[in-house]
This record gives structure tokens, sequence and C-alpha cells, in this order.
């Protein structure tokens, strides 16, 4: 956010929405990294709450363990995906069991993990190019 | 001088943007980050801060279950991913609402809304009972029936209450008397506004309160007479 690096240019993944991205922080591109790295840090834990929520039929806990990772794809410049949890929440602010959305919870975890695969690729890259410029 | 904040916040990505973007406003110094509502309880009860930024939806309490145990009420900026919340927000009269993630300019905006001029003055809330006053570092609560009167100290005022206690915090009696309930209480001097339902007794150009003797002015006596119910 310090925007002190405008004359680097980084490719983001044509699935990252880096218009969003600079939006948020600008082109500062060692913080952006960090952001990167403090949402893989943290991803497996918030995707194995949906799991064990889901496993153990608690659709309070489901809903916000969804609720929790939601803007954190909006952080590293996946909106589409921030948007799809907001639709798998919606729905299971309306279910009563695990049953009632099986179908939506399979095609959301397989979103989440994607969008890890995208953002671990993402941040090896943006390490390697923040090392260059150092 | 900076304000102080307090940052609960259980996304760690969120609450490290959260925390960039309060470094680089220059005016805020972040006093804490806590990842749920009891923690930030414990510390708030104990700290005064004057800005809170608070996730609604966290592990156990809400953010405002938060604001229902606060002792006091800083100024609150909700930072939130549902925007259903907003009505809540209006209702708790927060500042500003910030829908994650958000942009440091939208941040900016928020922060603007804090330098509103109703903010500026040491008095952060006027309800109907009470008031809060800022002193000593913190902001403290003063129920309307424990305040016998305020005096002037040039730029500074003095809340007596009941209990012999005196509390100066920065402001005047002009701007006091706008923001105080009329009901209870009224200026009876350039120097001094008491609480209608304290005076003992009224004695040529002064009154008494609890032994403390209050000058009224030759201007406001009539509107002392007619306020008290003579018979």
């Amino acid at each position: 956010m310090n925007g002190a690096n405008f004359s680097k240019k980084f490719i983001f993944n044509e699935n990252i929405d880096s218009d969003y991205l600079y939006s948020l922080y600008e082109d500062d591109y060692q913080y952006i990294e960090e952001i990167f790295q403090t949402t893989l840090a943290h991803f497996n834990e918030d995707l194995n709450s949906i799991k064990v929520a889901y496993q153990t039929n608690n659709i309070s806990e489901l809903k916000k363990a969804i609720h929790k990772i939601k803007p954190t794809f909006g952080f590293v410049g996946l909106p589409l995906v921030q948007n799809i949890c907001k639709e798998f929440e919606d729905i299971c602010q309306k279910a009563t069991s695990s049953n009632d959305l099986s179908s939506e919870y399979q095609q959301i975890v397989v979103t989440l993990a994607e969008s890890k695969e995208l953002i671990a690729s993402e941040y090896n890259k943006l390490k390697e190019f923040n090392s260059n410029f150092l | 001088m900076k304000w102080t904040c307090v940052i609960v916040e259980d996304l760690q990505v969120a609450a490290d943007y959260l925390v960039k973007c309060c470094e680089k406003s220059a005016v805020l110094q972040v006093k804490g980050h806590f990842i749920n509502v009891e923690e930030a309880l414990d510390y708030l009860n104990k700290n005064s801060v004057d800005i809170l930024f608070l996730d609604v939806e966290m592990p156990g309490a809400t953010g405002f279950d938060l604001l229902d145990q606060l002792a006091y009420y800083p100024k609150v900026i909700l930072t939130t991913s549902k925007s259903e919340y907003a009505y809540n927000a209006f209702e708790y009269n927060v500042t500003d609402f910030l829908k994650k993630p958000f942009t440091y300019q939208r941040f900016q905006e928020a922060l603007n809304k804090l330098t509103a001029p109703a903010g500026d003055n040491n008095i952060t809330s006027t309800a109907t009972d009470h008031i809060f006053i800022k002193c000593d570092g913190k902001l403290v609560r003063l129920n309307n029936d424990d305040i016998l009167f305020i005096e002037s100290m040039g730029d500074y005022v003095k809340f007596v209450t009941a209990d012999s206690r005196k509390y100066i915090t920065h402001n005047t009696i002009k701007n006091l008397e706008e923001k105080v309930n009329r009901q209870t209480f009224i200026k009876v001097h350039r120097s001094y506004i008491i609480n209608i339902n304290k005076i003992d007794d009224i004695r040529e150009n002064d009154l008494f309160i609890k032994g403390n003797e209050i000058p009224v002015s030759k201007a406001h006596k009539p509107d002392v007479l007619k306020r008290l119910n003579i018979i």
C-alpha cells in the first residue's frame, strides 16, 4: 500500500482480478505477497472447519465457517469465489441438515481446493518476483 | 495526538490489512487485535480506546454482543462481509460500516466520519439519562442523576457528583449547555450549570447544593425560579 514500486509489473493469473487487487493494495507487491502468505497460512484450518461442520451436520457452524473464509477471497483478488461463498452461505441459511446441501457442498469444496492451489501458485510467483527486485 | 483503536477480527488477513490501513493513516494507534469478543471485552473494560474496528460474526459471541456489554461506548466502525448487518449498524449508532475487503480510500472515508463536529468536544454521548465525558484518558459515564453541577474552569469544566467526586474535562459551559439534558440541567450563571433536582435552597442570588454555594446571575434567576415547584 505504499505505492513505492510503480515501475514493476507483475502478471497475475487470468483468474485473479488484478484490477481489484490493485484497488486494494496499489502495486505494493511485497504486501500482496504477505497477504497471499497469510491467507495460505490459515487456509487449511478454515477449510477444515467447513468440512468438520458439514460432516457433523452442524449447519450453524457450517454457516459461520463459510462466512469466515468468504472475505479471504476478496483479499486475494478472487471476488467471484467470494460471491460463490456468499451463495453457499445463503443456501446454508435455509438448510436444516447437511443432506439438504450435499451437491452444493461438493461443488464448493472443489472450488475452495482449486482456489487454494491458485493462491499458492501466485504466492510462489510473487515471492520470486519480489526477490528479484530486492 | 493519535486516536487509539482496537481491532476485533477473527480473520487474520483482514486484521493485518486493517493494521496496515491504520498505520498508513498516521492518525491511529492500534492498541491491540483480538480474535473473539471475550478477549476484546476483557481488554476494553480495563483500557479505554477512542475507536473500535469491529467484526460482527466471530466464534462465540458477536460484535453486537460486545457492544451490549461494553461499559463505555467508543466510536465504532463495523467491518464485516455481510451487508445485511447495515440495519443493526444503524441501530447501534456505529460511525460507519466497511464491507470486507475495502479499499484504503473507503477506509479513509470512514475515518473522515469520525472527525464530524459532534465528536470533537470530549462529550461522546448525550443519551437522555447520562453522558460520557473524556477524563484522565478514558471515557467515563456519568448518570444525570449523579451530577450535582458543572463549573467552568476556563477551557475546562468540572463535573461535581453526589459522591463528592470531581471530573475535569476539556470543554466549555457554553458548549455543554447545548449537549446536556435540558429537563434536568439549567444554566444559572455563565460559569455554572446545575442539576435542577438537586437544589437544597435558594437565598438571594445564590443557591445551595449539598453545601456548595453557587451564584445565580440576575439574567438567569427568573428561568431558575420558573423551573422550581414553588407552592
